[in-house]
């Protein structure tokens, strides 16, 4: 499982049905749906990463139909695994878990993957789970999750989460007033998947969406937005795609050859995936409070005010120590207990920052945070409980010196950073992906601390370059990236 | 208007009503200080196809058709005010620079540096109020619009970054005296940098302004007044800004912190429309602009920043230069499309605010029917810093008639930027 890259791959009388159901498709594109499980299909795959399909499999829908789906992908099935390719059947609601198993079963799947609409979607799992069980297949039954906090509560094997379409776009023109500083708005799944991220082992974790009806150039995006922090992109075809592919369009091959070469780059450099994050502030996450939300806001809008960070379990509070940071996000803790306390207190006065909510004490009535001195550090409070992220992620720009952050990046308003070190942290890698729809063509600037003699970036668009390091004052090193088309990793030693 | 709001006179009245000639033949209402001829002064105008085109040649020729300033800036240093609108560089569009919208661009800056070089600058020192702290470096807010700062470094032989949003490299602000007639303000603390220039250069780029309807040469000045100097609130109001400067400047709701030149009359108008033309031409007249450039080769339209709904990115292709910062501000608005006598019912300066970042009173007066801003330009020949009186402007270079970017057509999607 942790080998699979996953493409989704509906077609079949099953998804014409449903389809129909929704006034769609006609055509072309019907044609392409219902004989999507013709084998010249699997031809698509061949020279790519891709080897899991996630196809249509169950819904409610006529029993004959269904059963001419079963058959269909009982058959195609087959010729995947020829092809080293595992397949797992898209469940959607409205049939009966023990006749879905034993279709599965029959069909000879590697797995079951339930819609996220199932309205109860996570005790259907357990049903389809038993029923594979009573016949003993130990296939996998993963249930697309919109909420990403269970999950990782419940540290499932191989979650897959809703995510969001990569994009980025300007305040203006979804009709909001911002400031002349205003950044434009950036939809990201990174911090979703590096939220996953929990331990010093690597694991898989999916992020799917609704096909994707943007532009051509989107799907290369979409790989990279999920690949940069070790995750996967569930491949979503949009309708067009699908039918030129189908049909062997040469613009259709062309969009799919730069998914594939995407997928490629991404797989051949899996070690990244083995990086640990950077940073020297850490996140802490609840991942048993009942603030999911607001921890996921404050995970995204930090990230995506270029600030890396590190996230702690506050469950592994007592017991991950808290050298190595110089700044504490506290804000997930709405009630610190006695211990948090002490262990945060010592920090702060140590030399660190705190940043937390009001339960904490001294909260200020009248403006958003107080700053409160503790030893050689410091407390900074806020009124809210929980403060606002989007306030949080702002101020903490002001909060921290760059010397706390250890990573500066210059000239990034669609791009969003990542940075990861190798396990003898004599490597570190600082990922960037341009969430604009053009290649951004202006020069970015990346200023690092620390010591680094050689940088080289790597594209899935071009053979590496060397980039000049520059030595700046306080032990900092610069370099510039010259131009970003999509995805662009820095390599610095 | 009221007499009893102290800073009111006869010329306030004409320059409002759009009938203000150059040279106010009359003596002020309630002053007995002589009235000053608006002096006037050629404005150069040209057509630039694009960034990439030789900027030098084109400065440098811009240059030569006003007379030269080679005199004046020989041995000399020279400062120059980029208007770098909220300067972390982080706001714009999806895919376009800053310089192509709301920053005047690098390569206008490099050539520009260059040019003064070449004429023989003994140091060029670029200019912007850029961050919320002490120590923070200039260059680092232009790497966030990407600009190559080594390029404009080596442009000239001695090219000087500051921060101009606080102290700077000196110990205390320098206390720069309004020399025309004053509104608001009879003086301003300000970075050293603005006293220590000899000759001072303001580069603006050219772009409508939400609140004063336009933003050129004399409005890029309100960025020499320092944040740092100008205040923090302590404790903050709810839910208003903790930074005071807007609170001063704008509605004049708090007066500047003690040691810092105060108003002439608190009692004043307080409406921003009203005040900030008045408060900007103090500015001009506290640190006099030598050289007016205005970038609008690219640039964005319908306010002067790009989180402003409604706000586009245009391409008007056009430099505008000028030694007298009134009339070249004033033949910039005319190549918008603007009359430069335009009143405050008029378009540019019938303005929309934003009701969600503005407190009420700043809206729409109890005496007005609308929002408005003064005609800054109006202003500043009021003060007798220069005529916007286009008959009195020579243009040279490319003709205003055939220069015109309609802004005003454009903003309201009439015709394609």
């Amino acid at each position: 499982m942790d080998r699979w890259v996953p493409a989704r791959w509906d077609g079949g009388p099953v998804e014409v049905t449903l389809r129909a159901r929704r006034g769609q498709p006609a055509g072309d594109t019907q044609e392409a749906l219902s004989r999507w499980y013709d084998p010249s299909t699997l031809s698509l795959l061949e020279g790519t990463p891709v080897n899991c399909l996630l196809v249509t499999f169950s819904a409610d829908v006529d029993p004959e139909i269904e059963k001419r789906q079963h058959e269909l992908v009982q058959n195609y099935a087959r010729l995947a695994r020829e092809r080293d390719v595992a397949v797992l059947g898209i469940v959607h609601p409205g049939r009966d878990p023990m006749a879905i198993a034993a279709a599965a079963d029959e069909a000879r799947l590697d797995g079951l993957v339930l819609e996220a609409r199932f309205a109860d979607g996570a005790r259907f799992a357990e049903k389809l789970r038993a029923a594979l069980q009573a016949r003993n297949n130990a296939a996998p039954v993963i249930l697309i999750e919109q909420d990403p906090a269970r999950p990782r509560r419940s540290a499932a094997i191989l979650p897959i989460i809703e995510g969001v379409r990569p994009s980025a776009r300007d305040l203006a023109d979804m009709g909001i007033r911002a400031g002349p500083s205003a950044e434009p708005w950036i939809e990201s799944n990174i911090w979703l998947v590096r939220s996953f991220r929990l331990g010093s082992d690597w694991r898989p974790v999916w992020i799917s969406q609704e096909s994707n009806p943007g532009s051509p150039g989107d799907y290369p995006r979409c790989v990279a937005d999920a690949s940069i922090a070790g995750g996967h992109w569930v491949i979503s075809l949009d309708d067009r795609l699908r039918t030129g592919l189908f049909r062997k369009e040469p613009d259709a091959l062309e969009t799919w050859r730069g998914v594939v070469s995407y997928l490629k780059f991404a797989e051949s450099h899996h070690e990244w995936r083995s990086f640990q994050p950077y940073g020297n502030v850490a996140i802490i996450l609840d991942a048993g409070g009942g603030n999911s939300e607001f921890a996921h806001e404050y995970l995204n809008l930090i990230a995506r005010r270029q600030i890396p960070y590190r996230i702690l379990l506050r469950s592994s509070l007592d017991r991950a120590p808290l050298a190595g940071f110089r700044a504490v996000l506290a804000a997930d803790i709405s009630l610190p207990t006695e211990a948090e306390r002490t262990i945060l207190r010592t920090f702060a006065e140590e030399g660190g920052l705190v940043i937390a909510g009001p339960r904490w004490g001294n909260a200020p009535t009248d403006t958003d945070y107080v700053s409160v001195t503790a030893g050689k550090g410091r407390f900074v409070i806020y009124k809210d409980e929980p403060p606002d992220p989007e306030t949080v992620a702002r101020d903490m720009l002001d909060l921290l010196e760059s010397e706390v952050t250890g990573l500066s990046v210059f000239n990034v308003p669609s791009i969003l950073t990542y940075a990861s070190t190798s396990d003898d942290g004599k490597r570190l890698l600082v990922q960037m992906l341009n969430y604009a729809t053009t290649p951004f063509k202006s020069k970015i600037t990346v200023r690092l601390k620390g010591a680094f003699k050689n940088a080289r970036m790597h594209t899935p668009d071009n053979a590496p370059v060397d980039l000049n390091t520059r030595r700046m004052p306080n032990d900092w090193t610069e370099f510039s990236v010259p131009m970003l088309a999509v995805w662009g990793a820095v390599i610095l030693e | 208007m009221n007499r009893e709001q102290g800073v009111v006179s006869r010329r306030d009245v004409l320059a409002l009503s759009g009938l203000a000639t150059g040279a106010l033949a009359f003596r002020g209402g309630q002053s007995s200080t002589p009235i000053i001829a608006a002096p006037t002064h050629p404005v150069a105008v040209a057509k630039v196809a694009g960034y990439d085109q030789d900027l030098v040649a084109q400065f440098t020729l811009m240059l030569d058709q006003l007379g030269g300033i080679g005199q004046r800036v020989r041995g000399k240093t020279v400062g120059m005010k980029l208007n770098l609108t909220g300067a972390s560089g982080k706001g714009r569009r999806v895919g376009i620079s800053a310089g192509q919208t709301t920053w005047v661009h690098p390569n206008v800056v490099g050539a520009l540096t260059a040019v003064l070089g070449k004429l023989g600058a003994k140091r060029i020192r670029l200019l912007e109020s850029a961050f919320r702290k002490d120590g923070g470096l200039l260059e680092d807010a232009m790497l966030q619009d990407g600009w190559d700062v080594e390029a404009i470094r080596n442009a000239a032989p001695a090219v000087e970054f500051e921060d101009t949003n606080g102290l700077g490299l000196a110990k205390k602000y320098s206390i720069l005296s309004v020399k025309s007639r004053p509104y608001i303000y009879p003086a301003f603390a300000l970075n050293h940098s603005y006293e220590d220039c000899d000759f001072f250069v303001s580069v603006a780029k050219m772009k409508n302004h939400e609140e004063m309807g336009i933003t050129l040469s004399m409005k890029n000045l309100f960025g020499i007044t320092p944040e740092l100097a100008y205040g923090l609130l302590d404790p903050v109001p709810a839910g208003a800004s903790k930074w005071t400067r807007e609170r001063v400047f704008h509605y004049g709701e708090v007066k500047p912190p003690a040691g810092i030149p105060q108003e002439i009359d608190f009692k004043s108008n307080r409406y921003e429309g009203w005040r900030m033309p008045r408060l900007l031409t103090d500015i001009c007249g506290a640190r006099p602009i030598d050289l007016a450039v205005i970038d609008g080769i690219e640039t964005i339209i319908g306010g002067e920043s790009t989180g402003i709904p409604g706000s586009k990115p245009a391409k008007p292709g056009l430099l505008v230069v000028g030694l007298n910062c009134v009339c070249t501000d004033a033949v910039a608005m005319a190549t918008m499309g603007y009359n430069p006598r335009a009143g405050r019912n008029e378009p540019p300066f019938r303005v929309y605010k934003n009701p969600h970042s503005h407190p009420p009173a700043q809206l729409i007066p109890p005496e007005e029917s609308h929002q408005y801003a003064d005609n800054i330009v109006l202003m500043g020949e009021a003060a007798g810093i220069g005529t916007a009186d286009l008959a009195k402007i020579e243009v040279r270079g490319v003709p205003i008639k055939e220069a015109v970017y309609d802004f005003e057509s454009r903003w309201k999607g009439q015709a394609p930027v």
